[in-house]
């Protein structure tokens, strides 16, 4: 979000998803695509049996790198060493596109000056890649007219996050490659509607779409609309409230679709905080670990018992109808905030979820012309979409990027906060499985889903299992400086030594107890994909 | 596909059986096996509801709650009108089992699949060879062939398990030694101190056998690496494929052909096995390669 | 079998009549613009849409994707099982000759002996109104599979599309019953329309746009010539969602499970299940005899162009197309079809012929070749030497063997 913010000026997919079925290269860093986004790799594979060519960027050898023609097994954590050997190549061999960036970037010299005191080889071996490899795959990248880099958690859950992003954002400008369709960068969105949470301001210091409330003429326009003084300042990040939240004065929490027992790193040090507040009330749609914590909890209507519009990865606006009345006490989360906010004092009369539509197209520029009556009959519009008479935006930044020009942001690699040593000598990564959904309080149940994947399970490389004796279906416990779980250990060949895979679905293994908090300075989202552990048979 | 104007005068006169309906039973007796296999007798609560089965059938065994598995019949029909389940905790429905006591109900439906082929077995020698749990269902066709022992021959059992303490169906195995009517022998994996018998796999046992392989059948179960190495080395030593009979575990959740679950090669297991013949299996995965 | 004139203008009332004593499921184009299969509760506002393919099947309708079984009750005394009445009589309107053909194909997977109860309850008071396919759409191939664009057989009465008029025919004494009961509606066929309906029919039958062999496939699976790379391939691609199974009209797995609703009482359901599943085969306690992937893709393939072809004369596939638009990896059933046709013969053959001379020599066993010719795809190098390199065979053998061969010709 935040890397794509400095450099491009918007922090969202710039092209459409459909667009990657036209790329002639497509770059996936930091992404399970085929288990996290299937609809996504789905158009990658079109892609690549339309001839397009793959590179993937991953520690592990995953389902969709097995489709790759190159995959780059990169050690975690060392993203920009690779992203900066890439450019560096692709600086060395003239393969930069001069009008581009002469046209329509800024910075470059700083850029130029960082990679040229680089030495490639030192990068490689940060990276744990061959140079060949990343040769290859620069040539590749550069090479290519219409070229897509597809990223998600892998790139952001660091320490260095948005060092990352904005690396990303560099190699694709070298290249010439945003500003057109099928070429881009394109960050993925976890869920339906992530993107249009943080459109709606659901992110500290900023009003719906992305208004700063340090800005004195928008905070008078929210102002007025909303008859209500409105902070200048910004708010509190998530781990800010779960992890410091007594030290940062919170006293009571709402919490509304989010299980940050499970979800959060460091989780035990989450449940010490919500345990300790004055007041908790849940909305959610099961009692999730979170909400059996809560004084009060809201049954919340499922996406079928309600109306509304989310916006996905690809920024589209798509209005979902009720199909089924709400069951049992079950009320929609608009209707629980707003009778929360008439107990509280403070009216919101809305007819319907049309009418707030209305009021998020008049407060919010990129959501200007979007109405549900112009969704009713559409497969969504996609921002910016300014007016009633546009028709949406498939691709960002055509002829100029939102912030003008595009900035190039030089970065250093970053270590991870905490690197294996003597006591914690394994690195754990975590992530998702296909068929599992965040904390699994939906998809656990579906009797289909938890017959395939009944629990979390460990990935291990096959020669680290035998060295500990460790047999396929073993129950180990696994324990970082934050916490211990037990765990089962499958012995697999697809991650390279001194690497541990789990996903963090699972109640009975809450892996999140060992995740790392550190966080990254700008974009405040924690290292979830690095930290160090050690295991032993339980 | 099939001509439509039978199928449909079926449906008209379908009888409406329905297999899915389970048939309550009781449990009458709880034997521990080992720590992991307990016996259990199983008493219709309406006499009437009871069947009548063969050797190497199986019934789809509810707890109400946990749901269904396949679990095939250890006892004889020659015993009583009861009927019982050797049972291996693994799952959630066999952990639920585990946890209940005599008196308490739960239900089967069945005998279903094809049983070991007891009149071709007459008048031949048996050798049956189980590993663990494998000889639940060889238990009730040692049982058979001994209450009708005049009609068959020698019967030899060979019988794996892991660790002296592993061993299951102690009862039954001295019973067996006890009136001399089956040639019984050992081995285990791992052994434990006390342990004077064999160690090493079940074919190790086969070695000390003499078999005059134109009248002896043998009759195989246990775990699918044990199945592979008894065939082979029987074969090696010229045993007909035909002449040796084995029964496959799969997951199943009807039991009666309609599923899926345990299509294999075209082949149902549940209603056109579980018992087969090596040569019959050989054909089937054969088919293709 | 008669044939009739219905006016596209005397639909609704004739329906009318037929939903007096019947659910009525027809294709509805919805508020959304999808087109799919639905009970029509009210005849005037449903928006019945005979112009295209149904993004469904109508399995549900007789195969619901979940189904009670049955209630049980747990008591000190013991069990008490209810179970559930699903049968009521229906009409299935406007159905595509596809989704008919798949209906006669589960009509012989849950009616052979025993049958399904509750299939039965419901099909056996179902009367079927299909209508032929007069422009097949893109992904559609029933021509290969021989279950359309026009059916002979299975429908009661089958409509065919005349413009201003429906072409009527019965193909049963229950259609025939419909036309004597209703005659208001019907008017003779005149020859006329016989000629447009049999010029229609042919121009249906060219217009298809997909050619899958599905029967080269057959042949091709049956001569043991499907190199692994091809499930290779689709192992690869298939993330075991299991929607084209969903989505198939002839797929009739399910599992079987409980749903407690209180502590003593909870109902039995069956739902619809998938053999690409990685849980469809694994068993208690873990072991799964159906793994990898590639071993579940097989299977699935082969069930349907396969063991099905070999049973029934038929493939499991009535080339609806619907696999085509729903799988993530792009591997459905044409794709395989296609693949399996592209792949070159002759060289395999030659192989072959080695493979299975050195296996009838009793030098090499089956499982070996088939490692051996994995082997072989993977790396391209002849299968002799493959076999030589795995230290089975030395090339004397090779020699000897083909000299053999040489000498009995």
């Amino acid at each position: 979000m935040a890397g794509l913010a400095t450099t491009f000026g918007s922090g969202a997919m710039t092209n459409s998803i459909n667009e990657i079925t036209g790329a002639e290269v497509i770059f996936v860093i930091g992404s399970n695509t085929t288990e996290a986004h299937p609809q996504i790799a789905r158009r990658i594979l079109e892609a690549v049996d339309n001839g397009a060519k793959l590179i993937v960027a991953d520690p592990r050898r995953t389902e969709l790198s097995r489709s790759a023609h190159i995959h780059l097994q990169l050690r975690p954590g060392s993203d920009i060493a690779l992203l900066n050997a890439m450019m560096r190549v692709i600086l060395s061999e003239g393969l930069i596109d001069d009008a581009f960036i002469e046209m329509r970037t800024e910075n470059f010299k700083e850029l130029r000056k960082h990679l040229l005191s680089q030495d490639i080889d030192k990068l490689a071996a940060v990276s744990g890649i061959p140079v060949s490899q990343i040769k290859k795959a620069a040539r590749l990248y550069a090479g290519a007219q219409k070229g897509v880099i597809c990223y998600c958690l892998g790139i952001t859950q660091h320490i260095c996050g948005t060092a990352n992003v904005e690396s990303i954002a560099n190699l694709a400008m070298l290249t010439g490659h945003v500003e057109q369709a099928y070429t881009g960068v394109n960050p993925l969105r976890g869920q339906n509607n992530v993107q249009g949470a943080c459109d709606m301001g659901a992110i500290p210091g900023v009003f719906p779409g992305y208004q700063p409330v340090s800005d004195p003429v928008i905070r008078e326009k929210f102002e007025r609309a909303w008859g209500q003084a409105l902070p200048s300042e910004p708010g509190l990040t998530i781990t800010d409230m779960t992890h410091r939240g007594r030290k940062n004065g919170i006293r009571a929490m709402f919490i509304m679709g989010e299980n940050p027992v499970m979800s959060d790193p460091d989780a035990s040090k989450v449940e010490e905080t919500l345990k300790g507040l004055e007041f908790l009330a849940v909305s959610d749609i099961f009692l999730t670990e979170t909400a059996s914590l809560a004084h009060v909890v809201f049954p919340a209507a499922s996406f079928a018992e309600k109306c509304g519009s989310v916006t996905n990865s690809e920024r589209r606006v798509q209005l979902m109808h009720q199909a089924i009345p709400p069951i049992g006490e079950c009320r929609s989360d608009s209707e629980i905030i707003t009778e929360l906010a008439g107990r509280l004092g403070y009216t919101m009369a809305y007819e319907n979820s049309a009418e707030i539509m209305e009021e998020i197209a008049l407060l919010t520029p990129i959501y200007g012309g979007i109405f549900h009556d112009r969704l009713e009959t559409s497969w969504g519009l996609q921002w910016p979409c300014p007016s009633r008479d546009h028709a949406g935006t498939p691709y960002l930044h055509k002829y100029s990027f939102a912030r003008g020009k595009g900035r190039f942001v030089p970065a250093e690699n970053i270590t991870p906060d905490e690197l294996p040593d003597d006591d914690y000598p394994f690195i754990l990564m975590t992530g998702r499985v296909y068929h599992h959904y965040h904390t699994g309080a939906m998809t656990r149940a579906s009797d289909i889903l938890s017959r395939e994947v009944p629990e979390a399970v460990l990935e291990i490389n096959s020669d680290d299992a035998r060295e500990k004796g460790l047999r396929h279906g073993d129950m180990v416990s696994l324990r970082s400086r934050r916490g211990e779980i037990e765990v089962r250990v499958k012995p697999v060949d697809t991650i390279s030594r001194g690497m541990l895979y789990v996903s963090f679905h699972f109640h009975e293994s809450p892996v999140n107890r060992l995740t790392n908090p550190a966080l990254d300075p700008v974009a405040k989202c924690p290292e979830y994909k690095v930290c160090a552990v050690n295991l032993e048979k339980a | 596909m099939m001509e439509t104007g039978t199928m449909r005068e079926n449906m008209r006169n379908a009888v409406t059986d329905n297999v899915f309906m389970p048939i309550e039973t009781v449990i009458s007796e709880i034997i521990e096996e080992n720590s992991t296999i307990r016996t259990y007798t199983l008493r219709f609560t309406d006499r009437a509801a009871a069947f009548s089965f063969l050797p190497g059938q199986f019934v789809m065994l509810s707890v109400p709650g946990h749901g269904e598995a396949p679990i095939s019949i250890s006892s004889s029909p020659t015993d009583t009108d009861e009927i019982q389940l050797s049972v291996r905790r693994a799952g959630r429905l066999t952990s639920a089992l585990h946890s209940m006591k005599a008196g308490e109900f739960v239900a089967v439906r069945g005998p279903y699949g094809v049983p070991f082929p007891v009149d071709e077995l007459k008048g031949r020698d048996l050798l049956f060879v189980a590993g663990g749990i494998g000889l639940a269902p060889l238990r009730s066709l040692i049982n058979y062939c001994r209450a009708k022992n005049r009609e068959y021959g020698k019967i030899t059992l060979c019988y794996g398990s892991r660790s002296p303490s592993d061993i299951a169906f102690k009862n039954d195995l001295d019973a067996w030694k006890a009136d001399g009517s089956v040639d019984v022998r050992l081995t285990v994996d791992v052994p434990e101190d006390g342990w004077y018998g064999k160690t090493g796999l079940v074919t190790t046992l086969l070695d000390d056998l003499s078999i005059n392989n134109s009248n002896t059948s043998a009759l195989l179960c246990g775990p699918p690496v044990m199945i592979d190495a008894v065939i082979s080395k029987l074969k090696e030593s010229g045993m007909d494929t035909e002449k040796i009979i084995t029964t496959l575990e799969r997951n199943m959740k009807c039991g009666v052909g309609l599923c899926g679950h345990c299509h294999m090669e075209g082949v149902l297991i549940c209603k056109d096995g579980p018992v087969f013949n090596v040569k019959a299996l050989e054909n089937i995965m054969g088919a293709t390669g | 079998m008669k044939k009739n004139i219905l006016k596209k203008d005397h639909v609704r009332p004739f329906l009318r009549k037929l939903a007096r004593d019947s659910r009525l499921i027809a294709p509805v184009r919805t508020s959304h613009r999808d087109l799919l299969y639905q009970e029509i509760e009210s005849i005037d506002s449903a928006e019945i849409d005979l112009s295209e393919q149904p993004q469904e099947s109508a399995k549900q309708f007789l195969f619901p994707q979940q189904e009670q079984l049955f209630t049980y009750q747990n008591t000190s005394k013991g069990f008490t099982f209810s179970p559930r009445k699903s049968g009521m009589p229906t009409v299935l309107f406007g159905l595509r000759s596809c989704d008919i053909s798949a209906i006669l194909y589960m009509d012989v997977i849950f009616l052979r002996s025993p049958r399904d109860h509750y299939y039965l309850e419901k099909r056996r008071d179902t009367i079927i109104i299909g209508i032929g396919c007069n422009e097949p759409w893109d992904n559609c191939f029933c021509n290969a599979t021989r279950t359309g664009p026009f059916l002979e057989i299975g429908f009661d009465l089958q409509l065919t599309d005349l413009g201003d008029r429906f072409y009527v025919e019965s193909g049963r004494a229950v259609g025939d019953e419909i036309l004597e009961k209703w005659p208001q509606f019907f008017s003779p066929v005149t020859e006329e329309d016989e000629k447009l309906r049999y010029q229609l029919m042919l121009e249906a039958r060219s217009g298809f746009k997909r050619h899958v062999h599905v029967e080269t496939a057959f042949q091709k699976i049956a001569d043991n010539s499907v190199s692994p790379s091809v499930w290779e391939h689709i192992a690869k691609r298939c993330d075991g969602c299991g929607g084209c199974a969903y989505i198939c009209p002839t797929c009739t797995c399910f599992t079987i499970f409980d749903r407690p609703l209180s502590p003593h009482t909870g109902e039995r359901l069956r739902t619809w299940d998938a053999c690409t599943h990685d849980g469809f085969t694994r068993m208690a306690g873990g072991h799964n005899p159906v793994n990898p992937a590639t071993d579940r893709l097989k299977r699935r393939f082969m069930h349907k162009l396969y063991y099905d072809y070999k049973q029934f004369k038929r493939p499991g596939c009535v080339g609806c197309g619907r696999c085509v638009g729903i799988c993530f990896g792009g591997v459905d059933i044409a794709m395989f079809v296609d693949m399996v046709c592209a792949e070159k013969r002759d060289q395999r053959q030659s192989a072959a012929v080695i493979g299975d001379l050195l296996v009838e020599a009793g030098l090499i066993t089956r499982k070996q070749l088939s490692e051996a010719l994995e082997k072989r795809d993977r790396t391209g190098m002849p299968l002799g030497s493959v076999l030589m390199e795995m230290g089975i065979v030395t090339k004397e053998d090779i020699a000897n063997c083909l000299a053999d061969k040489v000498e009995r010709l």
